[in-house]
């Protein structure tokens, strides 16, 4: 008994310990730490660059340190980084990173420094690591090392037209299974309208695809091989492929979120799968603020498995000064800078910036922002950020899927056809080490 | 002063403008050879996704003889180079006889003839993109008021190739008009004069006189059009990175995906050398061929 006591009192006195040790942490904390350094961002220019380079004088006025900003569009960010990298530079000290796509390549070749001990280190007192998305900071965590901090979520969400849909007699979508009559009502009632648009740009169909799949209980591996032409996988090939051929637009085959977005947002589709990051594109003039609706991807029989990533702001493995570029990661993933990006259009990955009063009052202001909020949630629970494999070639492996749906939106292959050549090239994209 | 002096103050003056002229030469040399030979060694290396590299010899080319998307790719880059350069040729004599002929066309048509070869390719990617949309785009909305079908022009795995050189001949045929129409002003009035004493039509002028003298221009323009045109990059990524399917993968952008997208530097190191060669025969055959028709 006594000896019970000593070691619950000995557990308290560690715990009360390293609770007293990191707010002397957060109390020592000291933003101008490393005033004269200049650090470099490798950024993508995407909207959530865009939303926090928006609040750069405030990071380089509270540190003293000079922000160097390498900014590209987001394929040749990756092939500037691929240079840098291989030639061990430091260059780049802080750089944007999809840890669904690149990170367990990157994290193999070694790129990303380790950002666990810094978490546990220099922290600002309100940074509240805790309060950022669990499931986004596990995806980025490779063979326990955290490799990126979340400064977004986003994922695609079902937008619908309910003016259109109430003219032709139709009810939203409540399965995947629904779609398809919809669709088929829809063309039938309007032809000028295009029922449904997703993406059929090859390499940016994984994004897309990847939340059918998952709805309707598929999975890209099993048994360590690639299971496209499982019952499920040949399923949801069949049906997303089907969905863009019998209702999607002339040429879908080159639709990426661009072409998706201008669709919609001109009135012309009645349905549309894309990400939830092209709300303020698809809003951009205010036409569709009021006929607009929005929802998770409708369930399949594994139910809502939303696909939910985000990017990551990740410290390069070469840079020479990573306390440094931790300070930039810190502030730009902190909760003040994502409240302010949240305001913005960018969606919070923590949720207590997404109960911030002056969010809520944001979201409050149109009740397509509150459902766009509500979808956010639901990929934020049950979201699954595998798009395409999990694996090192992740990249590629998208490739092999994008063109099985394709080939099968061209007529050019059977269903079983096109799944069984592309898990013949993924079964040795696995193989790879 | 003897011979022996003045030789020695000669060796001197070559020494001393070999000394100034070296870091130049030495620095030219550098920059053409050291990105050949470092493709050269990469081309000899794997690459893993993770970036370990191991020597492997000629392993990357005899992987490209069986690699089956080469072949493709190497058949779109010549079917996209033979059209688009033949539309070039055409439409570049014609562009140029006319702006010839046209004295007294305004100072601005003449801008705007020659115009889209000024505009940055990734712009006029862009612009042909939009206007090619199947449902946005102008092009369509044209055609079905005429009367006529509409087309998924670049979504389309037939008609892909024909359009992608189509937007190339629009970019790139002023730029042929320009050398031709140097040629034009370069050929002599007097054979001329005598064509037109002797009675010969406009066609007969064309084909008989015009056309031989223009040749050596004509193979000039088709050698640096073959050199753009067998590399052709910019346009196709903006507007199909290759699609639909691997329709319009062409040598150069499937080079670029296995370098950057898959990260597969080696490979894509052979794949680039195998076409530099090809670049290289064919510079070489054309310039053979323009000492063949000079006069």
């Amino acid at each position: 008994m006594k000896a019970k006591a000593f070691a619950a009192r000995l557990a308290l006195a560690l715990v009360a310990a390293g609770n007293a040790a990191s707010v002397a942490c957060a109390a020592d904390f000291d933003w101008k730490k490393f005033q004269g350094k200049t650090v470099t961002f490798l950024a993508n220019n995407n909207p959530v660059a865009q939303a926090l380079l928006a609040h750069k004088a405030d990071f380089e006025k509270l540190t003293g340190i000079t922000l160097k900003v390498d900014g590209y569009q987001e394929q040749q960010m990756r092939q500037r980084l691929v240079t840098v990298m291989n030639a061990r530079s430091d260059e780049v000290d802080v750089f944007m990173s999809l840890p669904s796509r690149e990170g367990p390549q990157f994290a193999a070749a070694g790129w990303y420094a380790d950002l666990t001990p810094m978490t546990k280190g220099a922290v600002a007192g309100d940074y509240d690591y805790a309060g950022l998305s669990q499931a986004l900071l596990k995806a980025g965590t490779f063979d326990g090392k955290l490799t990126s901090m979340p400064m977004n979520i986003e994922g695609p969400i079902l937008y619908y037209r309910t003016d259109i849909l109430k003219k032709c007699g139709v009810e939203p979508p409540a399965t995947i299974k629904d779609i398809e009559p919809a669709a088929k009502k829809l063309k039938a009632c309007d032809a000028n309208i295009t029922p449904f648009v997703s993406r059929g740009l090859k390499p940016a169909i994984a994004y897309t695809f990847s939340n059918m799949l998952h709805n309707i209980g598929g999975n890209y591996i099993a048994n360590g091989k690639s299971n496209l032409c499982s019952a499920k996988g040949k399923e949801a090939l069949a049906t997303y492929s089907g969905l863009l051929r019998d209702y999607g637009p002339p040429g879908v085959v080159n639709y990426s979120f661009q072409q998706i977005s201008a669709l919609y947002r001109s009135g012309r589709a009645a349905m549309s799968f894309e990400s939830s990051n092209e709300l303020r594109t698809v809003m951009d003039g205010g036409e569709r603020l009021k006929d607009t609706a929005l929802v998770p991807f409708p369930a399949g029989d594994a139910g809502q498995v939303p696909t939910a990533i985000g990017w990551g702001m990740a410290v390069s493995a070469h840079s020479k000064q990573p306390e440094a570029a931790w300070y930039f990661v810190q502030w730009a993933t902190s909760p003040e800078i994502q409240k302010r990006m949240a305001l913005q259009g960018i969606a919070p990955p923590r949720s207590a910036v997404a109960n911030d009063p002056a969010y809520r009052k944001w979201i409050e202001e149109e009740p397509v922002r509150k459902q766009w909020q509500a979808a956010l949630d639901v990929l934020a629970a049950k979201g699954s950020s595998e798009v395409g494999y999990p694996i090192v070639a992740n990249p590629e492996s998208r490739e092999f899927i994008g063109q099985a749906v394709q080939d099968l939106i061209l007529k050019q292959k059977t269903v079983d056809q096109a799944c069984a050549d592309a898990d013949k090239g993924l079964d040795a994209l696995i193989a790879q080490k | 002063m003897s011979e022996a002096a003045a030789t020695f103050t000669e060796d001197r003056q070559r020494l001393e403008l070999a000394a100034l002229s070296a870091p130049a030469v030495i620095f030219t040399v550098a920059m053409i050879a050291f990105p050949v030979v470092y493709t050269v060694w990469l081309g000899l290396h794997s690459f893993s996704s993770t970036g370990k590299q191991s020597f492997v010899g000629l392993a990357n080319y005899s992987r490209l003889l069986a690699d089956t998307e080469f072949w493709h790719g190497l058949w779109v880059t010549i079917a996209l180079y033979v059209l688009s350069l033949v539309l070039q040729l055409v439409f570049g004599v014609w562009l140029a006889l006319v702006l010839f002929h046209a004295k007294r066309l305004p100072g601005i048509v003449r801008s705007l003839f020659i115009s889209p070869f000024m505009m940055p390719p990734v712009v006029a990617g862009m612009m042909w993109l939009v206007i090619l949309d199947p449902s946005l785009g102008a092009a369509n909305y044209i055609l079905q008021s005429l009367g006529l079908p509409p087309s998924e022009w670049l979504a389309s795995p037939v008609w892909v190739i024909p359009t992608v050189a189509l937007i190339d001949t629009w970019q790139w045929t002023p730029y042929v008009a320009l050398i031709v129409l140097g040629g034009l002003q370069s050929l002599p009035p007097s054979v001329y004069e005598a064509a037109q004493i002797d009675g010969a039509s406009a066609f007969k002028t064309f084909q008989r006189i015009t056309l031989p003298l223009l040749l050596p221009t004509i193979v000039t323009a088709t050698i640096l059009r073959s050199v753009d045109l067998l590399r052709f990059f910019d346009i196709i990524y903006i507007t199909t990175q290759g699609g639909p399917g691997n329709a319009s993968n062409t040598l150069n952008i499937y080079g670029f995906r296995v370098g950057f997208e898959f990260f597969n530097i080696g490979y894509a190191s052979a794949l680039m050398l195998t076409l530099t060669a090809i670049v290289f025969g064919a510079v070489l055959a054309f310039n053979r061929l323009r000492g063949a028709v000079a006069w």
